[in-house]
């Protein structure tokens, strides 16, 4: 550990790398979990203009979404009392979960019957970019805090592959995307809690 | 038929009333319209009734949450307002899905409206702003207006549990179209570059990061008081500084108009010649312009011989030589060995040239001798360059002495007709040169020579006319210094002593009169047109006899001047010869050329001299 942590002082300081403050982090942080979000509704908006009629009935509750276990806070008074490191470990658990369904959707996407299967296909894979992005400033970000936010929820995705049929991948393509966009949606949520908390000397933004 | 109308009528008012009863019927369906939560804590349904069915309906709202089977109904339907449902904190879960759905029951039956999924999460639509307040601030560079605004009460931002980002539109009271900006999360806009006396009114509202726009705020305004921005009192500055510019420049031209005018528009000049009347051109009449021109100018009667840069033949010739000239047998005619020779051959044409005159002073008749002896002896005479008298002896004497001839003496000859010598007024006493002719005609006959004409001009350079002053002065200078003096006496300004003929007297002699530069207008008493000094050429006639022209209504008449110069001006025409005219005035002339061909001026055109040889 101390070669580790010497080599890397040393390595820092020879290419005069510039440690960045955590209140920068957090912003950086919190500005690509927006970006993240905001991907995944304009994709849920993009699936809902060509549904089934019948898709919405046979659309498994969204309580069958993998992610479903993780025990998260159900109001603002339960958020705001995590602690931050649990509210980190959170958010990274969450990205992490989802790092292996975004590679299906982006694998499944391009042959979707959808008439605009190609920007699904686009958009899959920015959120695929703003996922990783987001994922390793997170792992910087732990790396000031406590080792207890290091801690991570592993929730592994057995999905492995949509049906065969063209309404069922169209429809698991569509739970699928739901239950990501709400997951985004907490991710962001946690992450500016833990912003405007951790920088309070900026008041006007929070 | 009027008893099926009443029967319909009555039935038509009955039945409503009958009907009314029988009408009822289970409620229509209700449809829930929207769902929203302000600040992500809770949230309001609304949903919109159906046909009643005629009898009164309730309407209860359902809610199953995602993971439970229970249904709730909703806890507050009035907070709301009608056909709403209030979902308080407590029954507000996020990130959970509602199934709501609403009943609409009545007496005779329910109707559920069609399921409604709802997760808070996606719902949030906030407050409008509060406390928008904008103020006129003053900077260096003029008032600017600030506005300030708060999140709406119940969204709770400072925990970051809700990010909200705002947008401010502004506009000028008068104006229709407002201009929006984005605020982003700051709670504090500036707008510049205001309208000097406007008044500005502003709205904000906000929107979540994930979530729907707020109502617009209530409108603020304020009035901006009156200012110069600083760029405008520059330009003001510019401008008058310009127009002051402007004037300066402008009174400078003015007060120099005519200099200026002068400049960009400079005088077209006007025609110079002497004489020439340009009011007599819009008479349009030719003949008047011309005429007002030979009367004042043309020919210009004095004439400074110093401007005309001709080179005249001064030939001046000392008693003493002249005595001596008499006892030899020199020949030459009009061989004048007149210069002493420290004399400079300045002024004097290559006529003078001593050299010149030495050569061809050999070979002379001796008539020409002794008619050139004679200007001494008789001094005291006046001299009679009677042309008259020669021509009769040179017709008689054609014959040519071929040796050698004096081109100038040609000249001489040819010019002797030229001056005259008023014996009366004494104005130049020449002596009496009664073989001048004998002495002339050898010099006619040198006409013949064919480059007779030819080194006359190149002798001296001069056409005949000129030739014709120059002998004529050098005739004069001949004489004693006292006829050069008495001569000198009556010009009056002309250095040279140039006379110019006025005109043959009854006993053919020319009437000389001295040239002064100022005179003008006729001389003495008679009227001279134009070409007075020089005597034109009127033709040859057959015996090869220059005959010169005279103004013929001088000699005869006393006609006006204008009248002369008109026929003046129509004499001759080439070929004529006018024998007649030559014979009544008893001019002499020259030999020449019977092909001569004399020009409207009367001078001789060499031209077209055909040698005879």
């Amino acid at each position: 550990m101390k070669n580790t942590t010497t080599q890397s002082i040393v390595f820092c300081l020879v290419v005069s790398c510039q440690a960045i403050d955590l209140n920068e982090l957090m912003e950086r942080a919190a500005q690509r979990s927006d970006k993240l979000h905001a991907l995944s509704t304009s994709l849920t908006k993009d699936l809902d203009s060509h549904f089934p009629p019948m898709g919405r009935v046979m659309m498994p509750r969204p309580d069958m979404c993998h992610t479903s276990s993780l025990q998260t806070p159900r109001d603002k008074e339960q958020a705001l009392s995590v602690s931050e490191n649990d509210l980190i470990s959170l958010a990274r658990s969450l990205l992490r979960a989802w790092n292996d369904p975004l590679v299906l959707l982006s694998s499944e996407a391009p042959t979707l019957p959808h008439p605009s299967n190609n920007d699904i296909s686009n958009k899959i894979r920015e959120l695929q970019d703003y996922s990783n992005s987001l994922g390793e400033g997170l792992d910087v970000l732990v790396n000031k805090m406590g080792p207890s936010s290091k801690y991570i929820s592993l929730m592994p995705f057995s999905g492995g592959d949509l049906r065969q049929d063209k309404n069922s991948r169209l429809i698991n393509f569509h739970f699928l995307m739901s239950c990501f966009r709400r997951d985004s949606h907490k991710i962001d949520n946690f992450l500016k809690v833990l912003r405007c908390r951790a920088t309070k000397n900026r008041p006007e933004t929070c | 038929m009027w008893r099926d109308t009443g029967l319909k009528l009555i039935l038509s008012l009955i039945l409503p009333v009958v009907a009314q009863g029988a009408r009822h019927t289970p409620p229509g369906k209700p449809k829930l319209t929207i769902c929203r939560s302000p600040e992500k804590e809770t949230f309001t349904c609304w949903w919109e009734a159906g046909f009643d069915g005629g009898l009164p309906t309730t309407y209860s709202l359902f809610y199953q949450k995602e993971n439970s089977k229970t249904i709730y109904e909703c806890p507050d339907y009035r907070t709301a307002g009608a056909n709403s449902c209030f979902f308080n904190k407590n029954d507000t879960s996020i990130w959970v899905n509602y199934n709501i759905t609403v009943v609409a029951t009545n007496a005779l039956g329910s109707n559920t409206s069609v399921p409604f999924d709802v997760d808070v999460a996606y719902i949030v639509q906030p407050h409008t702003p509060e406390n928008v307040t904008v103020r006129v601030l003053e900077d260096k560079e003029g008032p600017f207006l600030r506005l300030s605004w708060e999140p709406p009460r119940k969204a709770d931002t400072r925990s970051g549990w809700i990010t909200l980002i705002y947008e401010i539109r502004v506009k000028l009271e008068e104006d229709e179209e407002w201009e929006e900006h984005l605020a982003g999360q700051q709670k504090m806009f500036n707008i510049f570059s205001l309208h000097s006396g406007g008044v500005y009114m502003v709205q904000v509202r906000c929107k979540p990061d994930h979530g729907f726009w707020s109502e617009w705020s209530p409108t603020s305004s304020v009035k901006v008081p009156d200012y110069i921005s600083q760029g405008r009192s520059v330009w003001i500055l510019m401008a008058v500084f310009s127009a002051f510019i402007f004037f300066i420049l402008s009174w400078i031209i003015i007060m120099n108009k005519n200099s200026v005018r002068h400049c960009l528009l400079p005088p077209v000049p006007g025609p110079k010649i002497k004489g020439f009347d340009k009011h007599l051109l819009k008479n349009e009449k030719s003949e008047d312009v011309f005429n007002a021109l030979v009367n004042n100018s043309f020919p210009p009667r004095s004439i400074d011989y110093e401007d005309l840069l001709v080179e005249y033949l001064e030939v001046s010739i000392n008693e003493e030589e002249e005595l001596i000239l008499e006892g030899k047998d020199i020949q030459v005619v009009g061989c004048l060995k007149s210069k002493s020779p420290s004399d400079s051959d300045s002024g004097r044409g290559s006529c003078d040239s001593h050299t010149l005159l030495m050569e061809k002073c050999g070979g002379m008749d001796s008539k020409e001798e002794s008619s050139y002896e004679e200007p001494e002896v008789q001094q005291a005479q006046a001299a009679n360059w009677e042309s008259p008298e020669r021509t009769d002896r040179q017709v008689g004497s054609p014959d040519t002495s071929d040796g050698q001839v004096n081109a100038c003496s040609s000249d001489i000859s040819s010019s002797i007709h030229g001056p005259s010598v008023n014996q009366r007024q004494g104005t130049l006493e020449l002596p009496r040169q009664d073989t001048v002719p004998d002495k002339l005609s050898p010099k006619s006959r040198s006409h013949h020579h064919p480059g007779y004409m030819e080194s006359l001009g190149e002798c001296c350079e001069l056409p005949i006319a000129g030739a014709q002053h120059q002998l004529e002065a050098a005739r004069l200078q001949n004489h004693s210094d006292y006829n050069i003096a008495s001569l000198k006496q009556q010009s009056e300004t002309t250095g040279l002593g140039y006379v110019e003929v006025q005109k043959v007297n009854k006993e053919n002699q020319l009437v000389l009169k001295p040239l002064s530069i100022h005179s003008q207008g006729p001389l003495h008493g008679s009227c001279v047109g134009a070409g007075e000094e020089y005597s034109k050429v009127n033709g040859v006639n057959k015996d090869n006899v220059l005959l010169l022209q005279r103004q013929r209504e001088m000699a005869e008449t006393s006609q006006s001047c204008d009248d002369k110069e008109k026929e003046g001006v129509l004499e001759q025409s080439c070929p004529k010869q006018q024998q007649g005219k030559t014979d009544t005035h008893g001019f002499a002339a020259t030999q020449l050329q019977e092909s001569m061909c004399l020009t409207t001026s009367g001078y001789v055109d060499t031209s077209t001299m055909m040698p005879t040889f």
